[in-house]
């Protein structure tokens, strides 16, 4: 059985939890109380992860830590299309890594904010809004094009991948961090796309897309 | 912008008693910093554990350590239902009751402490409303199509306090203890322009009731902190799955209350449209009005 | 009346909400599953909650917060999932503002409507190729310094435009070499720039919008005056959108040197004082009963079928010929005839003719009411009951006045009882529940596209002479109903065996009179007024007196009268019953006495 050592309201535990609805895994969800408890830094959880974050993947006693790590063990593991980790292609793994890294920065930019606006967390507010407005306009830049070129997903490719659950959460809860998304429509319609994917599941602070017309 | 995180003139609100922290994040000797109506106010808890609170000194920055005996200028102060409270003005004696509290088989504790980009009264409201259940927290407050709202009553207590009862809404998972649908009752009360509690059945016990409340610190005009307070009979979930529910639940109302147009409360009756649903809302508002707050609100003359 | 543009057209994609903005004015832009664009205010009328969250699901936007719901176009509210009963009975519509598509955006003005120019600016270089719009771009600055940078904005023509420099050999000595390129200036207005770039024959014009979002924040929407061949066509948009990045930053980057200007604070417009109170709680008609539409579908050309469903408690039993109570989302209540067959009670069944030049009950259920939604309903009420001790029942339909009868011709088939049933209608799409006719076998015979004439020479030859117990029961458009009653009384059915049940009173009501109404039970005399009508008087004074249709046509509201001279003004009584004078409908019929005294 897989096992998600995770926390409700984290946009970083949500790409695991995205990843496998989508996949449509079982796994028991063992919730760690990050907030206020701090529970990812006693000393039981650091037996877990030295670390102290989470999310932590535990797989039938193969332990993995990091989200875009899990995200990438999860794909190699359980998806037999190998379409959401491309790692037959050259080109669209890399790309996929390109974006995955990228998500690197949206985590401490735009969900940085949403720590410190929600929770309390000492960031420079005004720098890691700046930082996740500079990167927004560089993905919707992207996210444009990339529908002008007949994609719909970050990676050129026709099927979505991992990058974009990466991305996804670090985007939708933006707003919850005081970044607006009203100057991206192009990463705004890519959010609808990321909604409508088979096995989606929302989490607080994220809806439902529209049903998409028949 | 400038205008909403300004310092707050209202006296009405600097009177008044606001929540800071709960009282068992604070570590003993140490500066810790948050912004109550404004402006920057400090505490940290002294010696015996009591709780001191001053008005931000840039000396003193957070996380630093600090000799409490040493601060001579202090804020009013009262640790109470797990909460420092202070104040800017002059305040009552006491803070509102909450005779739950004080039941001994009761767990209480602080779920969370949230920031949202809203104002306190927005929050207020969100907290006394049935209708959304089914759309914000589908599944688990209400769900389609059992979507009515059904008549209530609302009045202004003699200890002038707004409270709502006999309020019904079916539930599909009425609280972690609850495994299938039914009509939940609810009794909601505002105490104090910036809490609200609601009381509902516990599932362990019918003949008792859970009693849940938001102590909303207004950070500025527009941003708050919403101190989740829980006061269960609950015995079959741990602290921390109750914490974690109840966050769920004020996550899920976070991006819909941070999406109301304006922040403010409006108090103008032309401001919006009430249904029969919003007879609490409106009676909150009228009140608000009456009380004369004007902080965190668009007063009906403006 | 100025229009700015305020999205690119592809912005606005099926069942996705665009957030839009003009001058500090929020703006939700969603496009409908017919192609329509609204343009409303960002605010849903009952808590502001933004409508850029909502859900545009092809037809209307519901808000995330309450699910109420907005109508294409009109920004109408058609449904409040708060109160399915008492609905409002005032008319919520939230504020639109003039929008159009054109040149591959899509235009607004927050300005009323009616002063100047009734649509976005025509721009002669614009129509005759095919307008392509750029990528928009975003500006952290004023408009009109935004306005005043793009005057010296420089480009390549469509055509000269190859490839990414970044391809190139000499990559390193890339420059945007705007000082080489030769454009002019075509026009200048405020906001919109046109310019012209010419390299030998190849000549490109674009022309250049700055879309005032807010005192610091604007958009540059750029259009070309054709469509760049395919093979460069995104080496060309590429190009305008690195130069325009640029142009940005180099804008941006000024703007922030100079203080920034306070955002545009735009005043709410306050809803009407109808709307800001709260509405009263909901008298009269009551309404217990809740359903949610489990099936809506087309049950003939004009009709529509639904399937209701019990939404808590169990729905009531009913008898064949029994009607309910529909209370409208738009706050109409209306009758329709349950179809089930006996026993079937674990939903209801209705069928609901268009009647578009009607108040907008069966326009209401076609248009809005849909699969999912609750609506408040009474309990099954039966003013039109079957007898099951006749030798030969007939039952006589014409058009959608099927539906009671539908009932009554299943409840025959399940006792074994003998029935014929005559359906008279235009043509078979226009027959009702087909299929369920069909299962009702030999026993129905279908009348198709007969004139009035040959309608009255066929409903005779059915009638015959009157047989002992026949029974006959009659529904469909009101001369139909008179038609067959004065033939019956001719081939010498007597009253009693006739049964009729009108979906509207015709008459003309005549509520002229005053006069007084004593209550025998109660002890009470009511005045009642002229343009009042019994019923009301009864209700003013709290007197409970169930009703339906509240104009003559179901004798829901029937009272024994033990004194006075009634006017009869309905169609539910007979004739003998009118002579006995010791009944009337409270809802139409009147006094010519001074005075009536009812057995209440």
């Amino acid at each position: 059985m897989i096992k998600l050592y995770n926390y409700e309201l984290s946009a970083n535990c949500y790409k695991q939890r995205l990843f496998l609805s989508i996949l449509g895994l079982d796994y028991e969800a063992v919730t760690i109380e990050f907030f206020p408890g701090m529970e990812h830094k006693s000393e039981a959880f650091l037996e877990i992860n030295p670390l102290g974050h989470i999310p932590v993947l535990d797989d039938d006693g193969f332990m993995v830590r990091d989200a875009h790590a899990i995200l990438i063990y999860l794909a190699a593991r359980y998806d037999p299309s190998g379409r959401w980790y491309p790692t037959s292609d050259p080109e669209l793994l890399a790309k996929t890594a390109q974006w995955l890294l990228f998500c690197e920065g949206t985590t401490s930019t735009a969900s940085a904010a949403r720590l410190h606006d929600s929770l309390h967390y000492d960031f420079d507010i005004d720098a890691v809004r700046a930082g996740a407005h500079r990167l927004f306009r560089v993905a919707d830049e992207h996210l444009w094009f990339a529908e002008q070129e007949g994609y719909d997903w970050l990676v050129p490719t026709d099927h979505p991948t991992i990058a974009d659950l990466a991305l996804f959460p670090d985007v939708i809860l933006s707003e919850e961090g005081g970044v607006s998304r009203q100057d991206y429509p192009a990463l705004h319609r890519w959010t609808d796309r990321v909604k409508r994917i088979d096995g989606f599941t929302p989490m607080p602070g994220v809806f439902f897309a529209a049903p998409a017309r028949a | 912008m400038a205008r909403v995180a300004s310092p707050c003139t209202d006296p009405v609100v600097l009177d008044m008693w606001h929540p800071i922290s709960a009282a068992a994040e604070i570590k003993p000797g140490r500066v810790h910093t948050t912004r109550l109506l404004g402006s920057p106010v400090s505490y940290t808890l002294d010696g015996d554990g009591q709780p001191v609170v001053w008005r931000a000194d840039p000396a003193l920055r957070p996380g630093m350590p600090v000799d409490a005996a040493r601060i001579t200028e202090r804020l009013p102060v009262i640790d109470r239902f797990c909460f420092i409270w202070t104040s800017y003005g002059d305040p009552p004696d006491r803070l509102f009751s909450i005779p739950e509290f004080d039941e001994s088989d009761r767990r209480t504790f602080a779920a969370a402490s949230i920031g949202v980009h809203t104002s306190a009264p927005r929050a207020v409201e969100n907290f006394l409303d049935m209708g959304h259940f089914p759309y914000v927290h589908t599944g688990i407050l209400g769900v389609e199509p059992h979507t009515e709202v059904v008549e209530y009553d609302v009045d202004i207590t003699e200890d002038n306090e707004v409270l709502a009862t006999r309020c019904l809404f079916y539930q599909p998972l009425a609280a972690l203890a609850a495994t299938k649908g039914q009509m939940t009752e609810y009794t909601y009360r505002v105490p104090h322009p910036y809490v609200a509690m609601l009381y509902k059945t516990a599932p362990p016990d019918p003949s008792r009731l859970d009693a849940i409340a938001i102590f909303v610190q207004a950070v500025t005009e527009e941003q708050i902190v919403a101190h989740n307070f829980l006061c269960m009979v609950d015995h079959t979930n741990t602290d921390s799955e109750l914490k974690i529910f109840q966050q769920k639940i004020f996550g899920q109302d976070k991006p819909i209350i941070e999406n109301q147009m304006p922040r403010r409360l409006p108090l103008a009756p032309r401001a919006e449209t009430p249904i029969r649903a919003d007879k609490s809302s409106i009676t909150y508002r009228r009140w608000l009005s009456d009380l004369g707050i004007t902080y965190g609100v668009v007063p009906e003359a403006a | 009346m100025t229009w700015h543009p305020v999205a690119s057209s592809a912005d606005l994609t099926y069942r996705t909400t665009y957030h839009a903005q003009i001058s500090g004015r929020e703006l939700v832009a969603w496009r409908a599953d017919d192609d329509a664009v609204n343009l409303w205010e960002n605010r849903c009328l009952h808590r502001g909650s933004r409508l850029t969250l909502g859900i545009n699901d092809g037809a209307e936007l519901m808000c995330r917060y309450h699910g109420w719901r907005y109508a294409n176009r009109t920004a109408g509210c058609t449904y409040i999932p708060a109160h399915p009963a008492d609905a409002p009975a005032r008319s919520v519509c939230n504020r639109t503002y003039p929008v159009a598509e054109r040149y591959g955006l899509v235009w607004g003005s927050v300005e009323p409507q009616d002063s100047g120019q009734a649509g976005p600016p025509a721009v002669d270089l614009l129509e005759a190729g095919a307008p392509t719009p750029l990528r928009p771009i975003v500006v952290n600055a004023p408009p009109a310094k935004v306005a005043d940078a793009l005057a010296g904005y420089r480009f390549q023509p469509s055509a000269a435009v190859t490839q990414h420099p970044g391809a190139a050999a000499d990559w390193r000595s890339y420059r945007s070499p705007v000082g080489e390129w030769d454009v002019a200036t075509v026009e200048r207005d405020d906001l919109r720039v046109t310019l012209r770039a010419a390299d030998g024959d190849d000549e490109t014009h674009v022309v250049l919008w700055v879309q005032p979002v807010d005192a610091h924040r604007s958009v540059i929407r750029g259009v070309l005056d054709a469509r760049p061949p395919a093979p460069s066509r995104l080496a060309v948009l590429r190009h305008h959108n690195h130069l325009l990045s640029r142009l940005r930053d180099r804008v941006e980057e000024q703007a922030a040197l100079e203080p920034m200007p306070e955002p545009i604070q735009v005043e709410i417009v306050p809803v009407t004082v109808e709307l800001s109170g709260m509405p009263e709680l909901g008298a009269g008609r009551r309404a217990p009963l809740r359903v949610r539409v489990a099936r809506k579908w087309s049950a003939a050309a004009d009709v529509a079928g639904f399937e209701l469903e019990p939404v808590g408690s169990p729905l009531p039993g009913f008898q064949a010929g029994a009607h309910i109570d529909v209370h409208l989302p738009n706050g109409l209540v209306r009758q329709y005839s349950l179809t089930n067959g006996p026993g079937e009670s674990d939903c209801y069944r209705i069928g609901v003719k268009l009647e578009p030049e009607s108040s907008g009950g069966s326009v209401c259920l076609h248009e809005t009411v849909r699969e999912g939604d609750v609506l408040a309903i009474s309990e099954p009420r039966n003013n039109f009951t079957l007898s099951r001790a006749s030798e030969r029942t007939v039952l006589l339909a014409g058009g959608i006045g099927i539906t009671p009868l539908l009932s009554m011709a299943q409840t025959l088939r399940q006792s074994g009882l003998a029935f014929e049933m005559h359906v008279f209608v235009r043509d078979r799409r226009f027959l009702p529940f087909g299929e369920l006719v069909s299962s009702c076998g030999d026993s129905v015979v279908e009348h198709l596209g007969l004139s009035p004439q040959r309608t009255t020479e066929e409903i005779g030859r059915i009638l015959g002479e009157h047989t002992l117990s026949a029974q006959l029961y009659v529904c469909g458009p009101a001369p139909m109903i008179e038609a067959t009653s004065g033939i019956a009384d001719e081939l010498g059915w007597p009253e009693e065996s006739v049964h009729f049940e009108y979906f509207a009173n015709p008459n003309e009501i005549d509520d002229s009179t005053a006069f007084d109404v004593a209550l025998a039970r109660s002890g009470l005399t009511l005045r009642v007024e002229s343009a009042q009508t019994v019923l009301e008087a009864l209700r003013a004074h709290d007197i409970d007196m169930p009703s339906s249709c509240e104009q003559g046509a179901c004798g829901t509201c029937l009272a024994s009268v033990l004194e006075g001279e009634i006017l009869h003004q309905d169609v539910y009584l007979s004739r003998s019953e009118r002579a006995a004078g010791d009944r009337m409908l409270t809802c139409v019929s009147r006094a010519t006495s001074d005075r009536l005294v009812l057995d209440l």
